[in-house]
């Protein structure tokens, strides 16, 4: 049984009067411990598949199942219930984090919610979760502003595994970061998903990095999905027009293979 | 350049600082420099100031000290004008964050709300709401916030319409918390700022409005206030116009004192906030 199954998900805008169809009839699924790639243009819709998948905003058709239930028949408390399972990891860890809050309270907040650990044994779980993600546990007093984009990243992703999720979409997660600290993050991730068996599904319009991470890619144009499948054979032999495009525009890969 | 530095270099900011000072300072020593009831009898009537050094500023119609009189004044211009302005500002704060963040229906009717009361005349709805519950301070204070908490609550909410598009809402909304902890723990303390900018006019017309009441004789009857002193002196107008001056003059100095230093204070933290 798949760890997600989306299908048939549409989600129209309407921009000035005419709507725009952001996603289309898309239809996936991804494995328990896999990483699912979504690459595209800017524009393409991932983002706006991130959010539906995450329940941030609503699709106009399509079912989403997660974890073997419908997840879009959940509502109020048993949906926040439910989303401890399902996490998400932002492109700008800056701006996806309130601008007052410290590093321990946001790790401190998914614990609080889930209850998943009594206040008293908090600070203790927050150290642990900092040491997880290669922090030093003394960070934890430290405003957000104050540490290093790589550092936030980290936080992020502490803040994304405390409530032991199955599932964690990460939008543009590494494409805000140096190219050394990319390697960092991705290697990071690497490892907790093979310690944890964390299923990511990885939003990324870098192929290089989508190449050197991902199980199976999806290329998305307009809304809709161009081409799928394993993510080397669809990277080093692209059959869509959008995916030899991309390919194209992408410098760093060609220069990989040549 | 720190902000402090820079509102200390405006002039405009420091004058109103002075004058801020000067009125707390008068507030805060009311009950030191003149102990006792400021409406007890001090010494013969209709005595005009500079005359008795013991009573500087003279007497009223029934012989009270127009010095004492005038510190006590002060003493409930400040707390009527700082308790009002409050307690506007939170209610607005509290009504515009939840209209901002929730959508439909309670956005709906909350701003209809908001909408009923700010086609009232602030002054009327106080006037009405005094004489209907009788003046005390306490009600007085909930008469001016009555008036006033409408400008901060759409300020607040339109702030709020803006952050909740934010990621960091969306990231609280995914690790699962609770609306309402979402709307009062991340999205209203970062909304604040806009509304707090408002605080200096709300005090100042909060003031004024106290000042309002209590001229037309529906302040509260136990409190020396500087508009009931102006109502006081009108009667002897002519014969005694330092009366209802010296009040008047303390309520315009307190009024342009809060303005300015409200003024200096947003400008500064603008002008920090612009750069960084
Ligand atoms: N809140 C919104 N309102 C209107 N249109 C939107 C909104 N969000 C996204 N869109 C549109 O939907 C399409 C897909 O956007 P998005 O999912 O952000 O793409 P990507 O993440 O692949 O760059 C774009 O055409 C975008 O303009
Ligand atoms: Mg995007």
């Amino acid at each position: 049984m798949s760890l997600l199954a989306v299908s048939n998900l549409t989600k129209n805008y309407r921009r000035t009067g005419k709507p725009v169809a952001a996603v289309d009839d898309v239809s996936f699924t991804i494995e328990p411990g896999e990483t699912l790639a979504l690459a595209g243009p800017s524009g393409s819709g991932k983002s706006t598949i991130a959010r539906l998948v995450l329940r941030l905003i609503e699709p106009d058709a399509g079912r989403i199942e997660f974890e073997g239930s419908d997840f879009l028949v959940l509502r109020g408390a048993a949906l926040r219930a439910r989303r401890a399972r399902l996490q998400m990891v932002f492109q700008d860890p800056l701006a996806a984090f309130n601008p007052r809050a410290t590093v321990a309270r946001v790790l401190d907040d998914p614990l609080r919610i889930h209850g998943i650990a009594s206040r008293a044994e908090r600070p203790r779980r927050i150290a642990a979760l900092l040491e997880r993600v290669g922090l030093a546990a003394d960070l934890a007093p430290r405003a957000i502003h104050e540490i290093s984009g790589g550092q936030r990243q980290r936080v992020a992703i502490a803040r994304a595994i405390a409530t032991k999720p199955s599932l964690i979409v990460l939008d543009e997660a590494v494409s805000a970061l140096d190219v050394s600290v990319r390697g960092q993050i991705l290697d990071l991730l690497l490892d907790l998903q093979r310690q944890d068996k964390i299923a990511y599904l990885f939003i990324s319009h870098d192929l290089g990095v989508v190449r050197a991470v991902a199980h199976r890619v999806i290329l998305l144009n307009a809304g809709r999905i161009a081409e799928s499948g394993d993510a080397r054979a669809v990277i080093d032999a692209p059959r869509s027009a959008i995916g030899r495009a991309l390919v194209a525009a992408a410098p760093k890969l060609n220069r990989a293979k040549t | 350049m720190s902000p402090l530095r820079r509102f200390l270099r405006t002039p405009e900011a420091v004058a109103g600082a002075i004058l801020l000072g000067a009125l707390a300072a008068m507030a805060l020593s009311a009950s030191l420099l003149f102990p006792g009831d400021p409406q007890a009898i001090a010494g013969p009537a209709l005595l005009p100031p500079f005359q008795d050094w013991s009573l500087p500023l003279g007497t009223d119609r029934l012989g009270r000290d127009v010095l004492a009189e005038l510190f006590h004044g002060a003493r409930t211009s400040l707390a009527v004008g700082l308790a009002a302005a409050a307690a506007a500002l939170a209610i607005g704060a509290v009504v515009g964050t939840l209209a901002g963040f929730a959508d439909g229906l309670v956005d709906e009717v909350l701003m209809r709300v908001t909408d009923a009361f700010q086609t009232v005349p602030s002054f009327l709805l106080a006037l009405a709401f005094v004489s209907v519950v009788g003046p005390s301070l306490g009600i007085v204070v909930i008469a001016i916030a009555l008036g006033t908490w409408t400008g901060p609550a759409r300020v607040a909410r339109a702030e709020v319409l803006s952050i909740r598009e934010r990621d960091y809402v969306a990231n609280a909304r995914a690790i699962g918390m609770h609306p309402l902890e979402i709307a009062f723990r991340e999205v209203l303390p970062n909304a604040l700022p806009p509304v707090l900018a408002m605080s200096s006019v709300i005090v100042a017309a909060a003031i004024l409005t106290e000042a309002a009441l209590s001229f037309l004789g529906l302040g509260d009857p136990n409190r020396v206030t500087w508009g009931g002193m102006i109502a006081e002196g009108r009667t002897v107008l002519r014969t005694a116009p330092f009366l209802s001056i010296v009040p008047g003059i303390a309520l315009v100095l307190t009024v342009l004192g809060v303005y300015l230093a409200g003024e200096g204070i947003v400008e500064t933290t603008a002008v920090k906030r612009g750069l960084s």
